[in-house]
């Protein structure tokens, strides 16, 4: 009897110390936004685009990429970004090396990026100006699988998927938000931008639709493409608002 | 081609046992169906964020895909068997919304891919082994139990093409079996349209002693006790076979897929009187299953 009696309290005990530290870490998040009043935004999501073909491929089906930064897709980002945060925020004008931010990618083990942790948070620290505001918005490209095979679709990009019987095309802008405190540089909040409320059967973790063949970059300069431009600053437009909202960051939709 | 968590819950008791397992889960996709008839993979429900936070890692915010489903799987009773039956097995998969599902075959263990390059991939693989109750078949009498075994040990991906898969496994077992089991297998996968995919491809299987002899090695009691002549397993080529499986995307919530796997035993396997005198080395499992998504949004 004693030694059950004995047993409740321990599992009390416990029960009480992780409701606790729940409700720590519940804080944690929620609190460091709380006390953010003066932001700045950084974008390094469209100086490229790929342009992949997956599915039922010929032997060669290396994806290419183009430049686009004529398009200047990571200026919209900003300015759309700026927009959606300033009921809640101040948004602070910074300056940063935008090709330091896009050369940063992921190590293909996973524990290497356990270990070495966020890179991104270094590179606000030392590659931003002005330094000291609350925190510090980073937008940068997210890798993702397409298809069931082995292939990676990374930031803006075209893919042709190749069927027996047909053929399709898509186009995607698949980028990341962090949210990196401005004094100890850790990350307080991170999302992937997600997808919009489309249906097609072939669908991507992040802003992507089908387009027609009159989009693809091998009919000429993919930079020159209107169609093109146009439907990946949409892309962009909609799910931007939306990656904020989710993220307790913007009240909009 | 979804078999994303195939637990496989086989009775081989009674048919009730299933009957009474399968209604349930049949009940619930009916009723997730029936909250969810939208015919796209919109938003079905939206929950409230988790009361707490991971320290680390991504936030749980944003839309996920839940995945649900049943199937039944018609396999040997166990390996070497000449009769078969029917087992539920039921599918489920929680996934980021829009995450595309990697190519996965009937034979392969549950995998973490650590190293994940696109075209190559490797990690740790595990596999379950039901254990082999010498009461729960006649050809078994007086060959005592074998203890369910857990495998574990790593695996290797290969793409060379995005519609050609290569894949080894090699486990280690502990519990029924203490041997080294290596699974290879070649996938030929072909979309033939967006929403219907064919794969076919070999398989070979290699075990060493420690893992074949529980399973087809009789000593001299099991002899006695079973009627058969005694008889040494030693490890070596286990088995070589062959599958294929189809998947068919009815809308953006329903799929349904099937698969047959062929495997011929080989070497002392195939050897063992259990097989050659009350079994058969060709070996088919037959599965069929039908999963329904449907995305929740977390706040």
């Amino acid at each position: 009897m004693r030694r059950s009696s004995r047993c409740v309290s321990f599992a009390t005990v416990v029960v009480l110390a992780v409701s606790v530290s729940a409700c720590a870490m519940l804080e944690t998040r929620e609190a460091k936004l709380q006390a953010v009043k003066t932001v700045g935004i950084i974008s390094a999501v469209g100086d490229e685009m790929s342009f992949a073909r997956t599915g039922l491929t010929g032997l060669n089906n290396r994806s290419q990429s183009f430049p686009i930064g004529s398009w200047g897709l990571d200026d919209l980002i900003v300015q759309q970004a700026t927009t959606a945060l300033n009921g809640r925020f101040q948004v602070r004008p910074v300056s940063y090396q935008r090709a330091v931010f896009t050369a940063i990618k992921d190590s293909p083990v996973a524990p290497v990026n356990l270990i070495r942790g966020d890179p991104f948070k270094k590179l606000v620290q030392t590659e931003v100006s002005p330094q000291g505001l609350d925190a510090y918005i980073v937008i940068t490209k997210a890798k993702a699988n397409f298809g069931g095979g082995g292939r990676k679709v990374e930031g803006v990009g075209f893919i042709t998927y190749g069927t027996l019987l047909a053929s399709s095309n898509h186009i995607h802008a698949l980028y990341e938000i962090r949210v990196i405190d401005g004094k100890t540089f850790d990350v307080i909040e991170k999302m992937t931008a997600q997808p919009l409320d489309n249906t097609e059967a072939v669908r991507l973790p992040g802003p992507s639709r089908l387009v027609d063949e009159s989009f693809s970059p091998s009919t000429g300069d993919p930079a020159r493409n209107e169609n093109l431009h146009g439907a990946i600053t949409d892309l962009i437009a909609r799910s931007l608002s939306s990656t904020l909202s989710d993220m307790h960051l913007a009240d909009v939709r | 081609m979804n078999h994303p968590v195939q637990a496989c819950f086989r009775s081989s008791r009674t048919v009730v046992a299933r009957q009474t397992f399968l209604a349930p889960l049949l009940t619930a996709l009916a009723a997730i169906s029936a909250v969810s008839d939208s015919a796209s993979a919109q938003t079905a429900f939206t929950l409230p964020a988790p009361p707490f936070e991971l320290p680390i890692g991504p936030s749980l915010s944003g839309n996920w895909t839940v995945m649900v489903g049943v199937g039944g799987e018609y396999k040997p009773d166990f390996v070497g068997a000449n009769r078969s039956m029917l087992s539920p097995v039921p599918i489920f998969s929680i996934r980021r919304a829009g995450s595309a599902e990697q190519f996965r075959g009937p034979r392969d263990g549950a995998s973490i891919a650590l190293i994940d390059c696109g075209d190559f991939r490797a990690g740790p693989v595990g596999k379950f082994v039901a254990s082999r109750k010498a009461n729960s078949y006649s050809e078994l009498n007086g060959l005592g139990d074998v203890g369910a075994a857990v495998e574990l040990g790593g695996f290797v991906e290969y793409y060379p093409v995005d519609w050609f898969r290569t894949r080894g496994e090699l486990r280690q077992g502990i519990g029924g079996h203490h041997g080294v089991v290596a699974d290879f297998s070649a996938d030929v996968i072909i979309p033939v349209i967006q929403r219907f995919t064919v794969s076919a491809g070999p398989r070979f299987t290699w075990e060493s002693t420690k893992a074949t002899s529980p399973y087809f090695g009789i000593d001299a009691v099991q002899a006695a006790a079973a009627g058969l002549p005694v008889f040494n397993a030693k490890g070596g080529a286990h088995s070589v076979g062959a599958g294929v499986q189809v998947s068919y995307r009815v809308n953006p919530q329903w799929e349904v897929h099937s698969y047959v796997e062929y495997e011929r035993l080989l070497g002392d396997a195939a050897a063992s009187p259990l097989v050659a005198l009350r079994g058969s080395a060709n070996q088919t499992t037959v599965g069929i299953g039908a999963s329904y998504s449907f995305d929740v949004k977390i706040r």
